[in-house]
């Protein structure tokens, strides 16, 4: 099975029995625009796969995710949103490493982090290789970004 | 007498889905500690009565893996079970937390029915 396929199938999976959401797959790219009103998590690969595994969650969908994930109702990006999505990309980093390890000893990752604006790009000055994944959880889209350095 | 478990975990969402997947998995403890990582573990062991610990690996400042190691060392923890629960199942990391006295590991994501069927037993 393709990494691609992998991923969609982490993502369903983590989905489904953490965050108690079913998601559909939009769309597959290789390129996407500036985020607007978006928050990203994100965790770094190291190791003989260097890279960065990015969840890029605009407000709306960001909200309703911590609230099915907490099972209460969350009004504003807060700290708890924060945390919802740095886990959400941690668990998907975790699983990325398992699809790409050969040991579990060759590839180390970082402590999740997250990022928000109203405007901002997310690009890496080294050539890498990007599969972006588009899911759709009924309430809105985000993307799934995983991007390997070459 | 209830039995009480001490979670660690630096994401409190993470605390919360694993208090909550307990609850639906059936298993009821009396008292619930929370830790965001092996240094607020080790101060909670000192100070209350745990039965079992379900510890994450990779957290800020002590990870699961030093924490391990720390309680290992200390005679009045060194045998409260520790189960870990983590993105990291690697065959070598969790061998080293068994080495270390981890008693079983979880992977997240994980449901209610694996936390029971691998907690269960250990109660």
């Amino acid at each position: 099975m393709e990494i691609q396929d992998k991923m969609i199938q982490s993502t369903k999976e983590i989905f489904s029995s953490m965050v108690m959401m079913d998601l559909s797959v939009k769309e597959v790219m290789t390129t996407h625009g500036v985020l607007q009103d978006t928050i990203t998590g994100m965790i770094g690969l190291a190791g003989t796969h260097k890279g960065v595994l990015a969840v890029h969650v605009p407000y709306s969908v960001a909200l309703a995710i911590t609230s099915s994930f907490l099972m209460m109702d969350v009004e504003e990006i807060n700290d708890d949103v924060h945390d919802a999505i740095g886990e959400v990309a941690n668990m998907l980093g975790g699983n990325v490493k398992t699809i790409l390890s050969e040991n579990g000893r060759d590839i180390d990752l970082s402590l999740p982090s997250t990022i928000c604006g109203r405007e901002y790009s997310f690009s890496s000055d080294k050539e890498v290789e990007k599969i972006i994944i588009e899911f759709d959880t009924g309430k809105g889209c985000f993307l799934v970004e995983m991007d390997l350095e070459k | 007498m209830g039995k009480n478990v001490l979670l660690v975990d630096d994401s409190k969402t993470m605390r919360i889905i694993i208090g909550r997947s307990l609850r639906q998995a059936g298993i009821d403890f009396d008292n619930i500690f929370e830790a965001a990582d092996g240094l607020e573990a080790l101060e909670v062991l000192e100070k209350e009565n745990v039965d079992i610990v379900l510890s994450d690996i990779n957290m800020p400042n002590m990870d699961g893996i030093s924490f391990l190691r720390e309680k290992s060392s200390r005679d009045n923890m060194k045998d409260i079970p520790v189960l870990m629960i983590s993105t990291e199942t690697g065959d070598d990391i969790i061998g080293e937390a068994k080495s270390l006295g981890a008693v079983g590991a979880i992977k997240k994501p994980f449901t209610p029915d694996k936390v029971n069927e691998v907690l269960g037993p250990l109660l």
